[in-house]
């Protein structure tokens, strides 16, 4: 079983792929905001995943190149942390003139 | 339990599956890092090894691996298919922690660290307050009841001292220590910058001299512009890759105007949210309609 025991870029790539691939389900299926916000956090997650995979690949290659990819995670936690107040704010307010934070019936910039 | 339909008791088992893993690699982290460490060391090097490359077996870091994916998208099921609010978060806190470990694995500790302290506690906790705050709980989450609940809780609380008591009784004299490292650190960086940059800049002298001037004299070379970047990698390169020193290196000379930017963002979010959570001033709620009237 030399794909259990041998862990290749791969293997974090596909991982990475299928937390992202949860978190757009999770966007797409779920109608209450809180669980949206979470899955989006999710799917930024699954990015810091990639980035510090490859960044992993290029270590002893190129250090640089690794240490920027550890610099760009550490960003985006920044902006997730960032997105996550304004966002649940935003679902404060909302719930607080609605009474509810059900995103498919958010309709009235639409119509 | 028995009425509940079959795809929720998969879940379940999952979920406590994952529980496990984790309160395994929880309570003895010494054996994963053990075993990742046994991995990293054997001579065939394989992607988690220190160096990177192909092939090679080790399984330790395999376990890990799979364990700490397993944590991460059982977890993340949770998320997405709970009806319980409280439920889902603490799936993705699980989530969370699971990817904290796969960081590990990646050699950025740091970021790990930062994983934990940041998702798993200030998110997760901002998360938490919302819903406790908006939504009254579908069902009560499920829990031990009872005095065994009270037995695990209170075993839970004596092991997390006794740690806390081990690693507090195991603190040398850090002064000593300190300047151990100081010595340590002088050689690292004789021994492995690159000599002629050295000798171009004129700081060969510093073998005769003390740490904090082979400090001093590197910062103020560092200031120069043109020679920034050159000195802080060959400082740098003198560190582990995947060291904090690296990434502190890296934020704090290519990346500071990012890493100043983003202290903005923080703040105009922080100022945004509140603004954006304040309560209408024309909808007198609480004390301001007390003080109208």
């Amino acid at each position: 079983m030399s794909i259990f025991y041998d862990l290749t870029l791969s293997h974090f790539l596909v991982l990475a792929a299928t937390l992202f691939a949860i978190g757009i389900t999770g966007v797409l299926l779920r109608r209450n905001a809180i669980i949206v916000m979470m899955s989006i956090e999710l799917m930024l997650n699954a990015a810091n995943i990639t980035v510090l995979a490859f960044s992993r690949g290029f270590a002893g290659q190129d250090n640089n190149a690794a240490y920027q990819g550890q610099a760009f995670a550490l960003i985006v936690i920044a902006i997730a942390a960032a997105e996550a107040a304004v966002g649940l704010a935003i679902v404060v307010t909302v719930f607080r003139t609605r009474r509810h934070s059900d995103i498919d019936r958010l309709t009235m910039l639409k119509d | 339990m028995s009425n509940l339909p079959i795809s929720r008791k998969c879940l379940m088992w999952l979920g406590a599956l994952a529980l496990g893993l984790l309160v395994v690699f929880g309570l003895e982290p010494s054996v994963a890092l053990a075993a990742a460490e046994h991995a990293a060391d054997s001579t065939a090097h394989t992607f988690t090894s220190k160096v990177a490359g192909d092939g090679g077996a080790g399984k330790g870091a395999a376990f890990a691996f799979w364990s700490f994916a397993l944590c991460a998208v059982g977890g993340s099921l949770f998320v997405i298919t709970r009806r319980n609010m409280v439920t889902a978060v603490m799936g993705m806190v699980g989530t969370f922690f699971a990817i904290a470990g796969l960081y590990l694995m990646l050699y950025a500790s740091f970021l790990a660290v930062m994983q934990v302290l940041v998702y798993a506690g200030a998110i997760m906790v901002l998360f938490v307050f919302v819903i406790m705050i908006l939504n009254r709980p579908v069902d009560e989450p499920w829990a031990v009841q009872g005095i065994l609940g009270k037995a695990i809780a209170a075993l839970g609380v004596l092991y997390l001292f006794k740690r806390l008591a081990g690693i507090l009784w195991q603190v040398k004299d850090t002064h000593a220590l300190v300047l151990a490292k100081d010595k340590l650190d002088v050689e690292v960086v004789l021994n492995h910058s690159d000599p002629e940059l050295l000798k171009d800049l004129g700081v060969l002298s510093i073998r005769g001299l003390k740490h904090a001037d082979v400090c001093k004299s590197l910062f103020a070379v560092c200031r120069d512009n043109t020679l920034n970047h050159t000195v802080a990698d060959t400082v740098k390169n003198a560190y582990e890759f995947g060291s904090v020193e690296g990434v502190g290196y890296t934020l704090f000379s290519k990346y500071l105007f990012p890493f100043e930017a983003v202290s903005i963002v923080l703040l105009v979010a922080v100022v945004g949210a509140i603004a954006i959570a304040r309560p209408d001033k024309n909808e007198p709620e609480g004390e301001a309609a007390k003080e109208a009237s």
